[in-house]
């Protein structure tokens, strides 16, 4: 007993030695501790990287199984569901993360407008980061098509459907997209081939722009040094503890989630003009589902999301940016016309996504 | 500082025990049951729940079919829900709307009518599908059809190649009738064609489409466990619509028996029929052909156009012998039956009765001295049984139908 | 007895809880990758009634690919996948040689030629009460 004891400090050494510096150094050496608090950030940011890792491990467990082709792909992911060991579970982990990242961007989103921390030199991160926002959406939509089965047959069609609502271009895009004039093998392939590469190639590559951008832009918002109260700084090993913190709460969130919340699933696809049963849109696009029910799709399904996708565009652009001395805490008095309109589009999309529900 | 690394310490706990938790609630779950049945080659796993229920017949041995074959449904699913939400007629899949695709094919129900293999085609313009001969007499009496030809039918369907001129029938619906009589009719009286749900009560039980007939005693299985098909049909199953009473005309009711009869011979037939002992000890189906029942492949107007068994089919008449051959192929038709009800142990060489159409009485045979010899197909009984000829019956030439017969050999009860 | 740092005991404890999540999730994964989803291969073949294959004669059966042998001692199957590395032999007159590296059988099997070290396989053929012949891979 005594001699395990004793191994035990040249055990903790190995451990310490065995630290993998690399990861700290992608942070920088010490950032400002008023900002570096949960309360400031929601560690939003941070959790949408730890679940994208999280999507690209699974995502590529899943492609072990996952056939991409009409009259295989429901029944490979039947198959991932309820027969391949541990599949359903590493399914569904996969499935909650793509929502949780959904959530936790929208979060990320609302607490740069509400912190003012878009404010130059910040404006091109926070494009970048709508960027992204819209590119996950796609993904997640693709990802929500491969499935093929009755559960996203309406969403296909209709989704589709509406590009060709789009003067002009309309069906060229439309014919770009789903590869024919009909959804069959093609679009399946295309949504295949976006989902894994093409989307998920130009995501992974603008998020690592927008955190170098987070460092060249000077790291976390804060006000100048002569304009803080509270000087105090932490380490990086420190912040990258309550990284760690934060990766194994989502973890564990994530995996009881899965564990006991299935992802749906439903009968394959018989023809794709066959009537389902189901004909709700993804939850993320039920308020797009709900206003296409107003009148003109090509008003409602694209000129109105695009809308709203501009005025959160223009946040930076157009409203008055928050004083230098209000930066670093939330609901700086300057901007409040920005929270405004943030607050009206979160409430908007919320209430049509309820009515939808 | 240390608060990070305790929460950590506790967290990496949290989610060890989480995956734990999951691990151990995964590998709780039922073993999955896989079956690759030889016709398909796909393997389905619909035994991990239903490893219970008895094969359906010998005719369709589960390692050869397997369930997805007939009954559709989602081969993979270990969900109750998605599993069952691709079955075909839900729990029946011989319902008629989707019985071509659960039973038909050319190398099963829906073959050629010279092989004998067309039950499908069959039925599906039998008037026990149909109905035509009670809605065309009630529309001829209200006036609303000119003639007494079948017109409509419970569901529209298509003869093209008829002998009887009727090439079509259109859907019957009663809703779009003007008289209320023919109106009440379609109300109340469509409950006994195979294709309708049957009425309320144990005693009208059973099931729709070809399970109407084949899987009897649907009553006596516990709920979601009738799984069987027969040609053994007893006559209890063909009184879940025969013999359960009678149709009040001015009323347009149904009208149900008043008895309560727990005996053979009080429960066979109505208190006003009139009938022999032979009628009541055999079974519907050990004198009526498959063809009085299931159709002969063309549409009709009345049950009396395809109904044509009679004493006389088997006890001839005092002028005629019955009709017998005797069986030269190994596929003679009455081979094939035998062999789906195995109750006689029948061979090429052996002469049984036929039928005035020539169809085979193939649980008939005839004896050396003459007479014949009868096995219920369901009581698996033996009867023999004498010919008219040669024995003292008085009956008049032209007075050969089984009514005459009843004049003197009618049973009392 | 020697002192343990508080934070070293921590992070002893962490590791730990951590190295089990990690294994467990390995574990996991190995199993996800281990899952075969194909339907198993045929291993018994019904090739038909016995009364087909008369006493003296070999009978090629390309589809499973054996060759049915039935002499004085009954009936006997040879499988015709090559002992080397699998691909299939052909029927020579002298024997069987395979087509990838030139191994040569003789009609027993027996190796003539290598680089084969193995004879073909002797396969399991069973008779069955109603005359039906049912051979077996394994």
């Amino acid at each position: 007993m005594i001699r395990c004891v004793a191994w035990l400090p040249s055990l903790l050494a190995l451990i310490n030695l065995m630290r993998p510096s690399f990861f700290h150094h992608l942070h920088p050496p010490t950032i400002p501790a008023p900002q570096a608090q949960w309360r400031y950030t929601l560690g939003a940011g941070g959790i949408a990287v730890f679940l994208v890792l999280v999507l690209i491990i699974t995502g590529a467990l899943e492609m072990f199984y996952y056939t991409p082709t009409p009259d295989q792909a429901a029944h490979s992911v039947q198959t991932i569901t309820y027969h391949v060991t541990m599949g359903g579970v590493i399914r569904n982990v996969h499935y909650w993360a793509a929502q949780f990242l959904m959530i936790l961007m929208t979060v990320h989103l609302i607490r740069i407008v509400f912190t003012g921390a878009y404010k130059p030199p910040r404006r091109f991160n926070y494009l970048l980061g709508l960027a992204l926002f819209v590119i996950v959406v796609l993904i997640n939509f693709t990802g929500y098509i491969l499935r093929w089965d009755q559960g996203i047959q309406w969403a296909l069609v209709v989704g589709t459907n509406l590009l060709k609502t789009i003067p002009l271009m309309g069906d060229y895009l439309y014919e770009i997209l789903i590869g024919g004039s009909q959804p069959g093998s093609a679009t399946l392939i295309r949504f295949y081939a976006w989902h894994i590469f093409g989307l998920t190639l130009l995501a992974v590559i603008l998020m690592g722009w927008h955190i170098f951008q987070v460092r060249r832009d000077g790291g976390i918002a804060v006000p100048p040094p002569s304009l803080r109260t509270d000087l105090q700084r932490i380490t990086r090993y420190e912040l990258v503890r309550r990284e760690v913190l934060a990766m194994l709460l989502t973890s564990t969130v994530l995996i009881v989630v899965a564990g006991f919340a299935p992802a749906p699933i439903a009968a394959p696809i018989e023809e794709i003009t066959a009537f389902s049963s189901d004909s709700r849109a993804p939850w993320f696009f039920l308020w797009v589902q709900q206003m296409l029910k107003w009148g003109d799709p090509f008003l409602w399904g694209v000129l109105a999301p695009l809308a709203t996708l501009t005025v959160l565009v223009l946040i930076p652009y157009i409203f008055p940016h928050p004083h230098e001395s209000e930066l670093g805490r939330w609901f700086p008095k300057s901007n409040w016309l920005a929270r405004l309109i943030l607050t009206m589009i979160a409430v908007l999309v919320l209430g049509l996504t309820l009515l939808g529900v | 500082m240390d608060t990070t690394r305790r929460l950590t310490a506790l967290a990496a706990g949290l989610l060890l025990i989480g995956s734990l938790l999951v691990v151990w609630a995964v590998f709780q779950r039922t073993n999955p049951v896989a079956l690759t049945p030889s016709l398909t080659g796909q393997t389905e796993y619909c035994l991990t729940c239903h490893g219970d229920l008895p094969e359906i017949s010998t005719s369709h041995p589960i390692k050869s079919f397997g369930c997805v074959i007939c009954h559709g449904g989602e081969r993979l699913a270990l969900d109750k829900n998605l599993a069952h939400s691709t079955l075909r007629g839900g729990a029946n899949p011989s319902a008629l709307s989707v019985v071509e695709l659960s039973c038909g094919g050319s190398d099963c129900h829906s073959g050629s009518p010279q092989a004998s293999r067309d039950h499908i085609q069959r039925v599906m313009t039998s008037i026990q599908a149909t109905y035509t001969g009670a809605i065309a007499n009630i529309l001829y009496t209200f006036g609303a059809q000119p003639d007494l030809k079948a017109h409509f039918g419970a569901f529209a369907v298509i003869d093209n190649e008829t002998s009887t001129g009727i090439t079509s029938l259109d859907a019957f619906e009663s809703s779009k009738e003007d008289n209320p009589s023919i109106q009440t009719f379609g109300k109340n009286c469509l409950t006994c064609h195979i294709s309708a749900a049957p009425r309320e009560g144990d005693h009208f039980d059973r099931l729709t489409g070809c399970a109407a007939c084949h899987t009897p005693d649907v009553e006596s299985f516990p709920e979601g466990k009738t799984h069987g098909l027969t040609t053994a049909i007893p006559y209890t199953q063909c009184n879940t619509c025969h013999n359960r009473g009678n149709y009040d005309l001015r009323s347009m009711t149904f009208v149900e028996r008043a008895d309560q009869p727990t005996d053979r011979l009080h429960d066979y037939y109505q208190p006003i029929a009139q009938f022999t002992r032979c009628e009541w000890t055999l079974d519907c189906v050990d004198c009526h052909t498959r063809t009085e029942a299931m159709g002969d492949g063309d549409l009709h107007s009345n049950q009396s156009e395809i109904q044509y068994i009679q004493c006389k089919t088997c006890h001839g008449t005092l002028n005629e012998l019955p009709q017998t051959y005797t069986i030269t192929s190994e596929d003679d038709l009455a081979l094939r039956l035998a062999f789906l009800n195995p109750v006689v142990d029948l061979q090429v060489g052996d002469t049984i009765l036929m039928s005035e159409t020539g169809e085979p009485l193939w649980n008939t045979h005839v004896l050396p001295d003459g007479t014949y010899e009868m096995t219920g197909k369901v009581t698996h009984q033996q009867f023999t049984f004498r010919p008219v000829m040669g024995t003292q019956c008085k009956q008049n030439p032209d007075e050969q139908e089984s009514k005459y017969c009843h004049q003197c050999h009618a049973e009392e009860r | 007895m020697p002192e343990i740092p508080r934070r070293d005991f921590l992070k002893l404890i962490t590791t730990t809880l951590l190295t089990a999540c990690g294994l467990l999730g390995l574990d996991t994964v190995i199993r996800f990758l281990h899952s075969p989803t194909n339907s198993p291969p045929q291993t018994v073949f019904d090739i038909g009634a016995a009364l087909e294959y008369p006493v003296g004669t070999r009978t090629l059966l390309p589809q499973i690919p054996v060759v049915l042998i039935h002499d004085e001692n009954g009936f006997s199957a040879l499988s015709l996948i090559c002992s080397h590395l699998g691909c299939t032999v052909e029927k020579k007159a002298d024997g069987f040689i395979c087509p990838c590296h030139g191994s040569h059988f003789g009609e027993n099997g027996k190796v003539l030629r290598g680089p084969a070290g193995k004879e073909l396989r002797s396969l399991r053929v069973e008779t069955t009460p109603d005359g039906q012949l049912h051979l077996f891979l394994n």
